[in-house]
């Protein structure tokens, strides 16, 4: 069974979600600062009149920052009742994923991502790690 | 029932005196209501015969030959706003019901009254706040509405800022100055006063007619501005509550034992989420009833555009809160006109297109999850022309139904060449979408099918809290909150500020009547940076002791939409929730009182 879902980079590296679990994308124009917030949500935003917490996905990986450019983007992404956005580099692709592609990532990978990423898929010559959302967004 | 004569004669003589009724030419005596209800009981019948197949009998002449002569009473004093002869730009602010509550008040023999209260630091001084006459006031009154206005800052008013409170009450304007003359407040009446017109007397009446009907159906009619007061109080015991637990922390911490008292919290703090989700429940109302008017709306559209249109109501037990009751009504009427309005087509029309002559109009509303009313408007009419709204947008076609609708929310679109006399005046959709999407933190979405017809849905939280805010800048941040919190607004002499020894900014003093206010660098605290020095300082008390608060700018005083902040990542204390002012961007409601609170602790780590 192949599955819809939304490919994204951060520093780099190519990340994936399942596109159900994606509310929508849009381009970033902005957050408001949450002064007192952990240091990865770097604000709020509105999305169809719900506010929810924005996320660099650079800060949360332990990477700095990195310079906005248009191809910034924000995915929404739902658990639950729950809606975060995750600020990444780039979103422009959406490709289906069989389920036999997925395998679980080396240990290694599984420790450094502290159990962020799911699993990993290898889609021709590219590598892309899926995101586990739930574990992104600080719940168990 | 076009054709069923007997039905058609009771209707025709029941819907005069309804019209006049509508019109407000005459107001319903017992005896006509009596024998209106006669004549739906007499239709009624006539439809159960009509259904059965039965022969369907005659209408009674004595029922058709009263309801020709029925005795309609005068009408009532008409209620323009102007009623209470309030400036416009005031009575603008004050809310219908309010303004209705004033009159009610006026017709039950009480006295409508505005008081003014101005806060000074003298007075606060002395223990005289809004908050300090609220509770006096409403010893002698009852208080519909405390209205903040922004005044000119000058020696009259320091801090730029004046109450009026709209109050009914036994006492006359003069009474009430007299017994407050020491505090203040400038009293004066509003209205007619009762005795000088003798109607009035006759009107009370029907009013306790009401009362006693209400009291056989289990029922009271509460004032919303006592449940706000309700839930105010409530507020404060939760504050009390807050400081009560920090106390036992400390306790705690100094080696007592105190698992007795923490189980007591315990019980406490539950008892406390019980008492205000009660009270929460008391200012819901159920969406039924917020649409009981929409049938009488449609005929009349219907009468105007020679339309004809069924309306189904499907509304089931959903309930809303008050509040948010009163903000979707016109979102609805507004949806429901452009309906009958654009959407449906003339009887011909439709016949051309070979659909039944009749329209139809599907307003459905259900609860969706436990914080969520969903309520589509729906008519089977022509659908939204894609092409048609372009061209007039002066935009490209859009792809989709989302898309369609940013368009048709355009502020100031009409899709019609020249404004009819029910719609299409330019109060266009944008005001729809702007309420649900900043007044309600919801969302509003079309879809719509050419010649099938167009279905608007609204989904919006059941509940909002609704305060008034002071909006104000700090280092280029914008914040607002709560003005029932704020004592006072200082203007602050950078020069006059003395900091502490190796202080980062954070605190300083400054001289209040001869006293040491304490003054958090808002800035500091929330490590906006420190560009220029703070200018204004917004004066709370937290337990008894005054605490400033260095902002760069005031913006302004509003009305605001409270949305809490439920996302875990963002529970911090200090910070309440946040807003919408209008330009679609989220800006943060502060707690003062627990800022105060959070600055402590750090600086006592």
């Amino acid at each position: 069974m192949s599955v819809l879902h939304v490919v994204f980079k951060v520093a780099g590296s190519e990340y994936a979600m399942p596109a159900r679990d994606v509310l929508q994308m849009e381009s970033f124009s902005g957050a408001t600062v949450v002064p007192g917030a952990k240091a990865f949500v770097i604000g709020i935003m509105q999305v169809r009149g719900r506010v929810v917490p924005v996320i660099d996905l650079r800060l949360r990986f332990g990477l700095p920052a990195a310079e906005r450019t248009v191809d910034t983007r924000v995915v929404i992404g739902l658990h639950g009742e729950r809606a975060v956005a995750l600020l990444v580099d780039n979103a422009r692709e959406v490709l289906k994923l069989d389920e036999a592609q997925l395998k679980p990532p080396p240990e290694i990978v599984a420790q450094d991502a502290r159990g962020m990423v799911k699993s990993v898929a290898q889609v021709g010559s590219r590598l892309l790690m899926v995101l586990d959302f739930a574990r992104v967004i600080g719940e168990e | 029932m076009v054709g069923v004569e007997p039905v058609v004669a009771i209707a025709h003589l029941m819907e005069a005196s309804l019209r006049a009724v509508d019109q407000g030419k005459a107001h319903l005596t017992a005896e006509a209501t009596d024998l209106l209800l006669q004549g739906v009981r007499a239709i009624e019948q006539r439809v159960w015969a009509l259904r059965d197949g039965v022969p369907i009998p005659e209408a009674p002449p004595s029922l058709l030959a009263r309801l020709e002569a029925v005795d309609l009473g005068q009408a009532r004093p008409q209620t323009p706003p102007g009623a209470l002869g309030l400036d416009p730009a005031l009575s603008a602010k004050l809310a219908p019901m309010d303004r209705e509550a004033l009159l009610q008040g006026l017709a039950a023999g009480k006295n409508a009254l505005r008081a003014d209260f101005t806060p000074s630091p003298e007075r606060a001084a002395a223990q005289i706040n809004i908050t300090s006459m609220r509770a006096a006031l409403s010893a002698h009154a009852e208080l519909v509405k405390v209205l903040p206005l922004s005044v000119p800052a000058g020696p009259q008013a320091p801090g730029g800022l004046a109450f009026a409170i709209f109050l009914l009450s036994a006492l006359n304007a003069e009474e009430l100055a007299a017994l407050f003359a020491t505090r203040g407040l400038k009293v004066r009446q509003l209205g007619r006063a009762p005795e000088q017109s003798g109607v009035l007397g006759e009107e009370v009446e029907p009013e306790s007619q009401d009362e006693t009907e209400a009291g056989h159906s289990g029922l009271v009619r509460v004032e919303v501005a006592r449940l706000d007061e309700t839930m105010e109080r409530l507020s404060a015991l939760i504050v009390t509550r807050y400081r009560l637990a920090r106390a036992v922390t400390e306790l705690a911490s100094s080696g007592a034992d105190t698992r007795a008292l923490s189980q007591i919290m315990a019980e406490n703090a539950r008892q406390l989420r019980d008492l205000r989700a009660a009270v929460l429940q008391v200012r819901m109302v159920r969406v039924s009833e917020v649409l009981e008017r929409v049938p009488l709306l449609v005929r009349g559209l219907c009468r105007k555009t020679g339309k004809v249109v069924r309306l189904e109501l499907d509304t089931g037990p959903a309930e809303v809160d008050k509040a948010v009751a009163e903000r979707i009504f016109p979102a609805i009427v507004h949806l429901v006109r452009n309906a009958i309005d654009h959407a449906i087509e003339s009887p011909d029309e439709r016949k051309a297109a070979g659909k039944p002559e009749e329209g139809v109009l599907r307003i459905v509303c259900f609860q969706r999850g436990s914080h969520r009313l969903e309520l589509s408007v729906e008519d089977d009419g022509r659908g939204v022309d894609r092409e048609q709204v372009a061209k007039r947008a002066g935009r490209e076609v859009p792809q989709n139904d989302a898309a369609l609708l940013d368009l048709l929310c355009l502020p100031g679109l009409s899709t019609r060449d020249e404004a009819t006399t029910t719609s299409g005046r330019g109060m266009g959709m944008d005001i729809v979408k702007r309420i649900a999407t900043s007044q309600l933190g919801g969302e509003l979405t079309l879809t719509t099918r050419p010649g099938q017809g167009s279905t608007f849905t609204l989904r919006v939280p059941l509940t909002v809290t609704i305060i008034d805010a002071f909006v104000f800048e700090c280092e280029g941040h914008r914040f607002v909150a709560p003005v029932s919190m704020i004592e006072e607004i200082l203007e602050i002499d950078p020069a006059k500020l003395s900091h502490g020894p190796g202080n980062d900014s954070l605190a300083a003093m400054i001289q209040r009547r001869g006293e040491a206010l304490p003054i958090l660098g808002l800035a500091g605290i929330f490590r906006l940076g420190a560009s220029a020095p703070a200018t204004r300082a917004l004066v709370i008390r937290r337990g008894g002791e005054a605490t400033g608060f260095a902002v760069h700018r005031m913006l302004g005083q509003q009305e605001v939409v409270v949305r809490p902040l439920e996302d875990p990542l963002l529970r911090v204390p200090g910070i309440s929730g946040a807003t919408d002012l209008g330009d679609g961007k989220p800006t943060l409601v502060l707690d003062l009182a627990a800022l105060a609170g959070r600055a402590l602790g750090k600086e006592a780590a």
